[in-house]
């Protein structure tokens, strides 16, 4: 693959999108550090967990399963939501993205509320032992992650309604779908380890 | 609309008036408001590597007093407090302050020079990053200043940092601004890789990027793996001192060896994420002053990565004397010997270029045969302590602190001022004088090795690390007299290479483009560049584009009023599109502040993360919001104009 002759790129495109784009690389790159992040909480879950004779300590039963699960599913609910909108703005249909963007938050303050819920009746806190400790960091540190995802799809929803969103001009979409989506799923092996790895 | 990459005649020289038009739309704001919005990637390269230096000082000045304090038995010079602020200090800064910032630094400057590029993916990313790093810095030496700098070792351990054991604000300044500073080497490293994939010089396939560059994306990567669990576990060592949590609490379920799996799951890595940059500076060097390519280029770049996926597996080797099963001891021994073989890979690649070369013997190659001297021996002492009964004996003492500084200063110290007199003519458009630098060089390299062969003796004898002073009887007195009396000429050697670097940037020798007689795209341009990098950005036809007979012809077609930038494809770096990258802001500087409010504001009460947290989602919003000149408005001819009056 030799080059002897010069290259014209007065042709070549301006809105870029998906890998053609450097910041889809770049959200790419902080999903990547986000998830070592929520890697190393789970390792250190483990760490704790392995070096403690029972788990969750004496006194503390395992988690509840109903209401968690059902969260759960209302943050994949979210996920669906998102990745319909997504696709949608693919095809350039601006109507499905707002509709689906709008939908994908609800849910989203929904996991929310339902998180705050379930931990406003459990019975220990983070200064209760390690075990409290680890649990509420994961928790809190998703949570954060779902709260700012939450700020981010606003301002995506508000550029989507002030029609800035065109199918050429999607790339913030897709970054911000790709954001979404990370929390969604980081959420599934957290959620295996929060609530069933206490029960084995 | 979407159109293709079209084959073109060989660019003609650029018209005065384009060039013109180039140098407005590429030129940074003037005036001291203006300094706090430049975003080219040169302008923040720079500022890391001044910033960069002036830790290194600090740190070298910090080192000077422990090394008098330690020069007599029973001496009082400082207190023991202050001498554990001392040597925490020390560590800290020469390690999150200026080892990986300097590092950082360089390749923000050298990186889109080498592959051809106007500028990096995310020019505003880059000074965010910068002030992050200033301004963890400035807190960090505003604590010691006052007096509560952290003091329990660059490395922290608890249960000594836990509140019980160090209840002052020390250690959460440690927790805070570590974990501050690491944003901004995470941000670097995500810019540097989207850079190098996204931004080659078309024809610059990945086989044939620099070897400084492949150094550049293999330490990107891993200040991405390793950085992260740092964060997390200063985040836990926070939570337990303000938060009352238990994670290292043995009483309460928590376990402290948790903090040093978790602290050198990054700190071995960290080493390395030094190390490897250093190692794409000497091969630079020993390409150009053997005057020929490097020899075995698919050896030495897969050394690195190999290199950069070992390290991931050695943290326990700190970890020997703390009762772990003789299994992992006995696999980490292994994994830790195993990294001397791509090391020695390259090492001997470099003296096969040297061997088969024309040896041109200046100034960079004089420091990069003191960093083989250096690297070696260090290098040889870590094969040692990888063994688990020799580490036990020598656990804690002087030993690890001269294989620590051989393998640091001698792998990264040396080779990082090798490179500064290499492309220091690229920055500043002169060269540095080579008399000095051959009197900085010997002092230098006498001064380390005094001071720091004979703390292997003192770790035989049984001398510890971070003690604040020693009895006369035990007869350490004059070796450590003699390691004072180095670290002395060793800060000559430092002093004369900074008087060079001063008196040179104004009556240094004028280099011209390619002093040196170099391969890179760097030395094709200006000394120093234009803002512009390139009046015409290359095109590369082989790894050493500046040695080919027919040189390449360049990139027509991107536009001169607007700064556009060529993106190419990640394997083969064929055109794919074009994207206009925002010019000069104040919204980095904004978003640096906001998030120190939270960083900062931890310190007196955690309610200040959440206020901090909102004010960097308002300013993020500011920053990022969209306007015409970002989003490619203005594509087609007609509406060029409008983009004008916009401005």
């Amino acid at each position: 693959m030799t080059r002897r002759s010069g290259v014209d790129v007065s042709r070549l495109p301006v809105l870029a999108t998906g890998a053609q784009a450097p910041l889809w690389w770049g959200m790419l790159l902080l999903v990547t550090i986000e998830t070592v992040v929520f890697g190393a909480f789970a390792s250190s879950y483990f760490y704790l967990r392995f070096g403690a004779p029972e788990w969750p300590p004496a006194g503390i039963d395992p988690p509840d399963l109903l209401l968690p699960t059902v969260n759960t599913l209302v943050l994949v609910a979210s996920g669906v939501a998102m990745h319909w909108a997504d696709r949608g703005m693919d095809a350039g249909n601006v109507r499905r993205l707002q509709v689906g963007m709008a939908a994908a938050t609800t849910l989203g303050v929904v996991f929310l509320v339902l998180k705050a819920v379930e931990y406003s009746d459990v019975d220990y806190r983070w200064d209760t032992n390690a075990y409290g400790s680890i649990v509420w960091a994961i928790v809190g540190f998703h949570s954060a992650h779902v709260a700012s995802v939450l700020l981010k799809g606003v301002v995506v929803s508000v550029l989507a309604f002030r029609g800035h969103f065109t199918r050429e001009r999607r790339l913030g979409v897709q970054v911000n779908g790709i954001y979404w989506q990370f929390v969604v799923l980081i959420w599934l092996p957290l959620y295996v380890v929060l609530y069933w790895v206490p029960r084995l | 609309m979407s159109g293709q990459a079209t084959p073109a005649p060989p660019a003609p020289a650029l018209s005065p008036k384009e060039k013109a038009v180039l140098e407005r739309t590429w030129s940074s704001p003037k005036g001291l408001l203006g300094w706090f919005m430049h975003v080219n990637h040169r302008s923040m390269g720079k500022r890391y590597i001044v910033t960069a230096l002036v830790f290194f000082v600090l740190g070298g000045l910090e080192a000077l007093v422990i090394r008098l304090q330690l020069a007599s038995p029973e001496a009082a010079l400082v207190d023991p407090e202050t001498y554990r602020q001392l040597f925490t200090m020390h560590g800290l800064t020469m390690m999150f302050f200026f080892a990986v910032p300097v590092m950082e630094g360089v390749a923000i400057y050298l990186v889109p020079l080498m592959i051809g590029a106007r500028d990096m993916a995310f020019p505003r990313l880059n000074a965010f990053g910068y002030y992050v790093y200033l301004i963890s810095g400035i807190g960090l030496y505003a604590s010691f200043f006052l007096g509560i700098a952290p003091d329990a070792g660059w490395f922290n351990y608890v249960p000594l940092a836990g509140k019980e054991f160090s209840p002052g604000p020390n250690i959460d300044i440690w927790a805070t601004m570590v974990t501050f500073i690491e944003v901004a080497a995470l941000v670097a490293a995500v810019e540097l890789i989207v850079t190098i994939f996204k931004q080659r010089a078309p024809g610059m396939s990945l086989d044939r990027m620099p070897l400084f560059v492949w150094s550049v994306l293999v330490m990107s990567f891993m200040i991405i793996f390793a950085m992260p669990p740092l964060m997390v576990t200063s985040i836990m060592l926070a939570m337990d001192r303000t938060v009352g949590a238990h994670f290292f609490n043995p009483a309460e379920w928590g376990d402290p060896l948790l903090w040093q799996h978790v602290f050198w799951f990054f700190g071995h890595p960290e080493v390395y994420i030094i190390l490897i940059p250093a190692l794409g500076m000497v091969s630079s060097i020993v390409a150009t002053f053997a005057r020929r390519p490097v020899f075995g280029y698919g050896a030495v770049a897969l050394s690195m990565v190999a290199i950069g996926f070992l390290s991931f597996g050695l943290w326990v080797h700190h970890m020997f004397t703390t009762g772990i099963p003789e299994l992992g001891t006995s696999f980490f021994t292994a994994a830790s010997m195993m990294i001397a073989i791509p090391s020695g890979v390259q090492v001997f690649c470099w003296i096969a270029t040297l061997w088969q070369g024309k040896v041109v013997m200046r100034s960079p190659l004089l420091f990069v045969t003191g960093f083989v001297f250096i690297f070696v021996l260090g290098g040889i002492t870590g094969v040692m302590v990888a063994s688990v009964p020799f580490d036990t004996q020598v656990h804690d003492t002087h030993f690890v602190v001269a294989h620590l500084h051989y393998v640091l200063i001698g792998g990264a110290v040396f080779p990082l001022l090798g490179a500064i007199h290499y492309w220091f003519p690229k920055l500043t458009g002169r060269l540095l004088s080579e008399r000095l630098a051959k009197w900085a060089f010997w002092l230098m390299f006498v001064g380390f090795n005094v001071t720091f062969f004979p703390m292997h003796q003192l770790g035989f004898l049984g001398m510890p690390r971070r003690v604040h002073t020693y009895s006369a009887d035990l007869d350490w007195g004059w070796l450590n007299l003699l390691a004072t009396v180095g670290a002395f000429v060793l800060a000559a050697g430092v002093a004369v290479f900074l008087w060079n670097v001063v008196r040179s940037v104004r009556r240094g020798e004028v280099a011209g483009p390619n002093p040196w007689g170099a391969d890179t795209l760097e030395w094709g341009t200006s000394s120093p560049p234009p803002a512009y990098n390139f009046a015409v950005p290359p095109t590369v036809a082989s790894r050493h584009p500046l040695w080919e007979a027919v040189p390449s012809p360049g990139v027509t077609g991107l536009r001169s009023d607007r700064r556009e930038v060529l993106v190419t494809r990640l394997l083969d770096a064929e055109p794919d599109c074009r994207q206009v990258v925002p010019g000069p802001s104040i919204t980095p500087l904004l978003t640096a502040l906001a998030v120190s409010v939270a960083f900062v504001g931890l310190l007196h009460s955690t309610w200040w993360v959440p206020v901090g947290a909102l004010l960097t989602f308002g300013a993020i919003v500011a920053w990022n919001w969209p306007r015409a000149e970002h989003l490619g408005l203005g594509e087609d001819e007609g509406e060029t104009s409008s983009v004008e009056a916009a401005r």
